[in-house]
């Protein structure tokens, strides 16, 4: 038994191996030295040199910048995530009502903005879209936000896929005991999916305090009009790479990598009340 | 390690070895990768032992690169440097002092002595200005002409420059800006600045005061109040290629900028845009001066300074290289060769050498090379100036918050 | 008649959806001293195919062709990285119990959240010291690691909606695990395994950020590189070729997810999955 069992944690280890090789190599140990950078001063040229917890106690106590980002990326987390989980979660239920020939075609076709992602091409279609809308302080982050919701494809495909596995019997006995649109759509789709919404929620609530291409295409690199889109990505680029302060650069990195670890793992608590998973009966 | 096994074995089968391997890389557009790849050709030919790689990136990517293969100990060996970034990389001893080799292996016989010294810090030549350029004022002919006024002339005055594009803003119905807003721009700032005797470095501080900024701002404010200037909405839009600017745009009839960027203006607008010197209230001073548009710095950890040197040479002094190179830097730092370029020029080549020649008289020698910080500070002008312009902050708070983040840049 | 409401519902949403696409598409035929003067209309008064031939052409001495070979060896190595690797960590975490099972998932999830910038220069160091610089390694070889553990967790969440009674049935039959990933789960997974294979595609083929770091030769460069060249703020940018390449470099992606999405059906029907 405890043989067997030893071999079945040797088997495990296989499996992982590539994982935890790559873990170590590429991730643990940069993060790491990431780490260690963070409680320094270093300017990407010289030997870095220890300050302590001085980058942390600057970035509370003495940097309106930085908390001004805070607010940015909170502001557009917020709005964005929803939004885009709302119009994938529409557009899945639309097109799952369609059934047959024409549900392929449109998933393919509604997915087509996530396929442009960051072309460059698509940025510049974008500020001039919304041409005065990018260039004022108090409506550049609402086109950012635009321009994240618009990309649902990836969400929406994940969607249609939770849809599809929810049984029909499900629907037509609820049906039968005469349920409305919506009563059904509370009552079965919303739960049978919930997993899936779960899922679209953590990643794009990830994704999201992570955003830094499109502000950085839209907003011409620098976070303006007067810092309205200077997302927090997008300051830790610019003192880790145009300033050369990557100590303090890196310590912003730590502090985000904290803040999404907690509102992730809040998401995941609250899961406990709301998902649903098939085999846990 | 196994690829410098192979690398060296390759070596060895090759003609006994010696050849010398270095990297050159630059930013720019597609124009200026054919000249340059095809002056770095030249090069390889005449120097068989030596072997040159070459890349270029557009100019907002080119740094994020080069910082991190400088600190990833990969450094390029020769290197297009920026006049705003030459403290930066230089201050921390990334880049070769190449003093003992001006007037030697790079020659410098043919070249204004004074512009050699733009790429000088502390005593040491920490690079060598590639190409010339000098701040302008682009202007549409046809909207002067429409509203009947003269066009910029050496000798017109800031006053004479608001009346003006007062005029022509109104004489379109306010639908095309007499001018566009410049209350944000660094180099506009250094301008006016040089004009009043002033730099906006001594030492490696501020060489002004805030009251000098004050009547900068000022001085842009008057302009959006006379309606001469473009509305705030258009004055983010700056940092960006000439096709983006509201001069590129149409939306505006005279626009701050240097005289290099005059060929990106002239893709856009072709033969419709003309280049004149900027107002001045001072008779003595233009403001402008002779700007290293780039230069060229070797890494201070080459392998193979020689070759690097080598290179550096050819491109600067070399008739041949000078002549595929044309002015696509701007002026060539080498009067002879500048005066060869200027003999078959057309195009847009042909009105920059034109501004230039109208204003040389005027032209001062650049100022040191602007201290670490500057590129922080560039951007907080701008920054502090929307504020101003979209009605977030007075001017005075914007001025507070201006000098206690400058004073700190510069720390 | 529902459907047909249904189908004109999809179609207004999809005219909203599409309307950048289209004027991207619209840029693109469009000279460029047109296109400047202003960029907001749709439909060019002229029509050129300038753009095209330019974008064809190239830049930097490279043409096209070279980006477009670059750009799918460097997506095709990371997909069948990714879809390997990925989903061997998946199963271990999905299907196996193993000690540390917990923390190194609790890990894998921590991963996902770490912003690129950060570990950016310790990995250059690391690919500079093997002497991969300026190669495809450095963007292929984190994929063979699996270092995108976002995919490990679709992969997890996937598998562990396979019922587990299969593996129970597949011990019975004398299967060991890897027989049992190989011939049970893998089969079972496949939906997860092509969504696996489409996001890597994609997100490969529009990276920017570690290809500029990496490539350091014109030969060696992506399309979204190539793209980039065309844009440079301090002498003149080539909307007309840029406009051109980003429709071109749309349509390899476009048809790679046309190809897979019949499979993403396929393999959601005929696995018959229960939720």
């Amino acid at each position: 038994m405890a043989l067997a069992q030893r071999r079945s944690q040797g088997v495990a280890y296989l499996f992982l191996g590539p994982w935890l090789l790559g873990a170590i190599g590429l991730t643990v140990a940069p993060m790491v030295v990431s780490l260690y950078l963070s409680f320094t001063d270093y300017d990407l040229f010289n030997e870095p040199r220890w300050v302590g917890v001085d980058n942390y106690a600057k970035l509370f106590g003495d940097d309106p910048r930085y908390l001004h980002s805070v607010g940015v990326t909170l502001r557009y987390v917020a709005w964005s995530v929803p939004l885009k989980l709302v119009l994938a979660l529409a557009v899945a239920l639309l097109l799952n009502s369609l059934r047959g020939k024409g549900q392929a075609f449109f998933r393919s076709a509604f997915y087509a903005p996530s396929l442009l992602g960051a072309s460059v091409g698509l940025a510049l279609a974008w500020r001039a879209i919304f041409d005065t809308w990018v260039d004022t302080p108090d409506h550049a982050l609402v086109t950012i936000v635009l321009l994240s919701a618009w990309q649902f494809g990836a969400p929406m495909v994940i969607f249609l896929a939770g849809l599809q596995q929810i049984p029909r019997d499900l629907f037509d006995a609820a049906a039968v005991d005469g349920a409305g649109w919506w009563r059904r759509l509370w009552s079965i789709t919303l739960p049978m999916l919930s997993p899936v919404l779960f899922f679209n929620l953590v990643l794009e609530t990830i994704h999201a305090f992570q955003a830094f291409t499109q502000a950085f295409v839209v907003s011409g690199g620098r976070g303006g009009p007067a810092d309205s889109t200077l997302f927090y990505t997008l300051y830790l680029y610019e003192r880790g790479f145009t300033e050369f302060r990557m100590g303090y650069a890196s310590a912003m990195a730590w502090v985000l990598l904290v803040a999404i670890a907690l509102i992730t793992a809040v998401l995941f608590r609250t899961s406990r009340y709301w998902v649903f998973y098939g085999d846990e009966r | 390690m196994l690829c410098t096994v192979l690398a060296a074995a390759g070596c060895g089968s090759k003609s006994g070895g010696g050849q010398a391997e270095i990297r050159f890389i630059w930013w720019g557009n597609d124009d200026r990768a054919k000249v340059t790849n095809e002056a770095v050709k030249l090069f390889e030919s005449r120097n068989p032992d030596i072997k040159v790689s070459t890349s270029f990136q557009n100019f907002q990517n080119y740094f994020e690169k080069l910082s991190t293969e400088i600190a990833g100990g990969n450094a390029p060996d020769v290197i297009q440097m920026d006049y705003r970034y030459l403290n930066e990389y230089a201050g921390r001893n990334v880049l070769l002092d190449l003093t003992p080799y001006v007037g030697k292996e790079i020659r410098t016989a043919d070249w204004n002595q004074g512009f050699i010294g733009s790429g000088k810090l502390n005593g040491k030549q920490v690079a060598m200005p590639l190409a010339q350029n000098a701040t302008t004022i682009v202007y549409d002919p046809k909207l002067f002409t429409a509203a009947g006024v003269p066009e910029p002339t050496i000798g017109w005055t800031w006053a004479d420059y608001k009346q003006i594009a007062g005029k022509i803003q109104a004489s379109t119905g306010g639908k095309i800006a007499g001018s566009t807003d410049f209350g944000g721009t660094e180099d506009v700032f250094e301008t006016w600045l040089r004009q009043r005797g002033k730099a906006l470095y001594q030492d490696g501080k501020l060489g002004y005061t805030k009251d000098d900024l004050k009547a900068f701002w000022q001085l842009s404010k008057d302009f959006r109040d006379a309606q001469a200037t473009t509305p705030a909405e258009l004055v983010t839009t700056l940092n960006a290629g000439a096709e983006q600017t509201p001069m590129g745009k149409k939306l505006s009839a005279s626009e701050h900028s240097y005289d290099s960027l005059y060929g990106g203006y002239n893709t856009v607008r072709p033969d419709e845009l003309k280049l004149g010197p900027y107002p001045s209230d001072s008779k003595e001073a233009l403001g402008s001066y002779r700007k290293p548009s780039q230069l060229i710095s070797a890494s201070a950890r080459t392998k193979n300074k020689d070759a690097a040197v080598k290179l550096i040479d050819f491109l600067l002094n070399d008739q041949e290289a000078g002549k595929i190179l044309g002015a696509n830097r701007g002026l060539p730092a080498n009067l002879k060769i500048r005066e060869a370029v200027a003999q078959n020029l057309s195009g847009a080549n042909k009105v920059i050498f034109e501004y230039q020649k109208s204003v040389d008289a005027k032209l001062g020698d650049a100022p040191a090379a602007p201290p670490k910080g500057d590129g922080t500070i560039y951007k907080l002008m701008q920054r502090k100036h929307e504020e101003v312009v979209f009605g977030k902050k007075t001017i005075d708070q914007a001025l507070d918050e201006f000098w206690r983040d400058a004073e700190e840049a510069l720390k | 008649m529902k459907r047909a409401a249904i189908f004109t519902l999809c179609l207004a949403a999809l005219a909203l959806v599409l309307y950048p696409i289209v004027w991207l598409i619209s840029a693109s035929l469009t000279p460029v001293e047109d296109l400047v003067a202003n960029l907001r209309s749709l439909f060019p008064g002229r029509v050129t195919t300038d753009g095209y031939a330019g974008a064809l052409e190239g830049v930097g001495g490279e043409s096209f062709w070279t980006f477009l070979a670059n750009s799918t060896i460097v997506a095709s190595g990371a997909v069948i990285g990714n879809v390997v690797s990925c989903s061997l960590a998946a199963y271990a975490f999905a299907r196996l119990r193993f000690r540390l099972s917990g923390p190194l998932f609790a890990f894998a999830l921590v991963t996902i959240m770490l912003p690129a910038h950060v570990t950016l220069i310790p990995q250059y160091v690391v690919f500079q010291r093997l002497e991969m610089i300026d190669t495809f390694v450095p963007l292929i070889l984190p994929k063979l690691l699996a270092t995108d553990a976002f995919f490990v967790f679709l992969m997890v969440q996937f598998m562990r909606g396979i019922p587990y009674e299969l593996d129970e049935a597949a011990k019975i039959d004398g299967c060991g695990p890897i027989r049992n990933y190989r011939y049970v789960v893998l089969p079972l997974s496949r939906p997860a395994m092509v969504t696996t294979a489409i996001f890597t595609f994609i997100w490969t083929w529009n990276d920017f950020f570690s290809q500029l770091i990496y490539l350091s030769s014109t030969e060696n460069y992506t399309i979204p590189m190539g793209l980039r060249l065309f844009i440079d703020q301090t002498s003149s940018s080539s909307y007309g070729p840029m406009f051109a390449m980003s429709v071109l470099s749309l349509v390899p992606i476009g048809l790679f997810f046309l190809a897979f999405q019949r499979f993403l059906v396929a393999g959601v029907a005929t696995t018959g999955l229960k939720g």
